[in-house]
């Protein structure tokens, strides 16, 4: 109930978004679920042979009062394997969209209507041709009236010269800015818009990330094309700042959320090291090793990250080994491992509540990437988090239940699109006043 | 009673804003210098009609009505707003980029400020007349209502401003509206060039963008005129 509460003086209050958001690494231009989410949406790929083979979107219960907790609420398939991957809502939270990598293809599902029963409503099928030849739209990124989108590859010759294409939220293309010639490669972007800075990181071209992981690995060429570099950018101008050396694959991004907290994290997989970027008093940034992710020697292969509100914990997940490690990031140049959990044989994408009460982990990384046999697990794990322990509450497997890899999660709830309230609350404490929106 | 007193808190709320960025002003060390007018691009976002509202004397009028080499900057606020954050800090904002171009009065004859609310019936052209006056304008400031929430919403639609009107557990209005804070910079051929959230809402920002895009639009003009 109280946590139901603290959603309902997010709308009373606000009646703008608050800005300490990580439920768990969501823009901060859109307005956050602060309280219990109702369902946890699941981008999933589609498997031969599995169910109706297609990629979908999977809904599940994830509020405890509601009678769905823990189960499959609804599924939307799109038809066809696209290698769906990440996808994010746009600032008004009332659509999601959800990119595949393989054939760049972009689905849009109204949430707003029937948060339990999202729609495909609009298929955007010409990323490539809109974007001058950009391949594998990786991270959706809400900026006001706008997708900002992250390539990974170009149609040329599906390696990793990409760049940022950008869509106004009724999808019409906007612009394409390219990746600069020294830093070609792309991953993802995320913006501080107090700092009007933009961070982006670098993988590999859709050559690489299409095909077996064992015979990459093997392929010493091809490893040598993987992004190794880290970029600032001036976010309202467009421009790169500043390009760091970061080896190894830099993949996810998070800023920093509390006042005055003026940096960001990444992971790097192929050399398994934590980094942050951190903004120096002349306001230029440097990019700096903080910590090791298990043992690099035996390859854990860093994936998502996710960071909790507070800026206190960052959860790493590493894939090979199935882990999770969870930093106490409270001093952000020397962070210290507090928990080291297996989640399953793989584990790829970790997402957390506003609150950081609650974790969920999902196992697929891609399609030809997750491993095989009895090790290929596919599920969704939900935990709750007191600060020391991860506790697990419900799982389910996404292979019994003939949906498919599941993958990037993103948060649902009932209310917000409701705007039936019962009573005006007071805020528990000022932190839960929510802060001056974001926007740019 | 309750509508004049939220109304009277807003207008505080406002004045608090304005106060706030003078004092701020000279208080903090900005975090980054906005990129200088002309040195980035800011490509059509989105296209809007030129919708047909009521004006502050109730007279109908066009929302952007721009003569071409003109842009308008276009909020929408109501005035029931008790997050100081939200409206009272877009009409704070607009306050100052008023001012900047009073002072300014060549840049001045090719902007106009609009404010239009979107609880038209709560803000009627009366009240939108008082928050004008309470503000001053000292350049091109329109207020601008509606005659009813249907007429108003294909506006929004347009635009893509979102405005969920919360109702209590009997379904009755509780006169709150949730919403995210947008502005936009609108050219003279109807196409968005900017949207902004809060804390894009700088005045300088602001400024700056208004003179990129009409020194592109000129610099078309000139290339147009040559070719001829």
């Amino acid at each position: 109930m109280a946590d139901r509460l603290l959603l309902l003086a997010s709308l009373l209050f606000c009646f703008a978004v608050p800005t300490r958001a990580d439920e768990p690494c969501q823009s901060p231009y859109l307005p956050k679920v602060t309280g219990q989410e109702d369902f946890v949406y699941v981008f999933t790929l589609g498997v031969e042979g599995m169910g109706d083979g297609s990629d979908k979107l999977v809904t599940v219960g994830a509020n405890p009062s509601r009678p769905d907790y823990g189960k499959v609420v609804s599924s939307v398939s799109v038809g066809g394997r696209h290698e769906v991957h990440h996808g994010g809502f746009t600032d008004d939270r009332r659509e999601l969209w959800m990119g595949g990598l393989d054939d760049s293809l972009i689905f849009v599902f109204d949430v707003a209507t029937d948060p339990a029963q999202p729609k495909l409503v609009k298929t955007i099928t010409t990323f490539t041709k809109d974007s001058g030849g950009v391949v594998g739209p990786h991270t959706f990124y809400a900026i006001p009236g706008r997708m900002l989108i992250s390539g990974l590859s170009n149609a040329k010759d599906n390696g990793g010269k990409t760049a940022l294409v950008e869509y106004s939220n009724q999808g019409r293309f906007v612009r394409t800015i390219w990746m600069p010639e020294a830093a070609p490669y792309g991953y993802d972007v995320r913006v501080s818009a107090n700092l009007n800075r933009m961070l982006t990181s670098s993988f590999a071209g859709r050559a690489n990330y299409m095909r077996k992981l064992p015979d990459l690995m093997g392929d010493a060429e091809a490893m040598k094309h993987f992004g190794n570099t880290m970029i600032v950018w001036d976010y309202h101008a467009r421009k790169p700042l500043q390009t760091f050396t970061v080896p190894g694959a830099p993949l996810e991004i998070r800023w920093a959320l509390a006042p005055q907290h003026y940096f960001a994290f990444s992971s790097s997989a192929l050399t398994s090291k934590l980094w942050g970027v951190f903004r120096k008093d002349d306001g230029t940034f440097e990019a700096v090793e903080v910590a090791t992710i298990g043992d690099p020697s035996k390859v854990p292969l860093p994936v998502d990250i996710s960071l909790s509100a507070d800026d206190h914990f960052l959860f790493v997940d590493s894939f090979m080994d199935g882990t999770v490690r969870v930093f106490d990031v409270s001093q952000p140049r020397t962070p210290t491992v507090v928990l080291e959990q297996k989640i399953g044989s793989q584990v790829n994408m970790v997402s957390q509540s506003w609150d950081g009460r609650r974790v969920y982990f999902t196992s697929s990384l891609l399609a030809n990437w997750d491993k095989t046999g009895a090790e290929d697990e596919q599920f969704l794990k939900a935990f709750n988090w007191d600060g020391k322990t991860l506790t697990p509450v419900f799982s389910i497997d996404f292979k019994a239940a003939k949906l498919g890899r599941p993958h990037q999660m993103n948060f649902g709830s009932i209310d917000f699109y409701r705007g039936r309230v019962a009573a005006r609350p007071s805020p528990a404490s000022p932190q839960d006043v929510p802060q001056a929106a974001e926007g740019g | 009673m309750e509508s004049r007193r939220r109304r009277r808190g807003f207008l505080g709320l406002v004045s608090a804003g304005l106060l706030a960025a003078s004092l701020g002003a000279h208080a903090e060390t900005p975090l980054f210098t906005p990129p200088a007018p002309g040195t980035y691009e800011l490509p059509p976002i989105q296209h809007v009609a030129d919708y047909e509202l009521l004006d502050s004397h109730g007279a109908r009028v066009r929302l952007l009505g721009l003569a071409p080499g003109q842009v308008a900057l276009v909020s929408f606020v109501y005035q029931h707003c008790t997050d100081g954050s939200a409206c009272p800090a877009a009409l704070a904002t607009w306050k100052r980029v008023d001012e900047a171009l009073a002072a300014r009065p060549t840049l001045a004859r090719h902007v106009r400020l609009v404010t239009v609310s979107f609880d038209p019936a709560n803000d009627t052209p009366e009240r939108m007349a008082e928050l004008g006056r309470h503000l001053r304008p000292r350049s091109d400031w329109r207020f601008l209502t509606a005659r009813s929430e249907a007429e108003l919403q294909p506006v929004l639609a347009d635009y893509g401003q979102d405005v969920l009107r919360l109702v209590g557990s009997g379904g009755e209005r509780l006169g709150l509206i949730q919403h995210l804070t947008k502005a936009f910079l609108v050219d003279a051929h109807g196409d968005v060039r900017g949207i902004y959230g809060s804390s894009f809402l700088s005045p300088q920002i602001l400024l700056n963008d208004v003179q990129t895009v009409l020194a592109e639009e000129s610099a078309a003009r000139r290339q147009t005129a040559a070719s001829r």
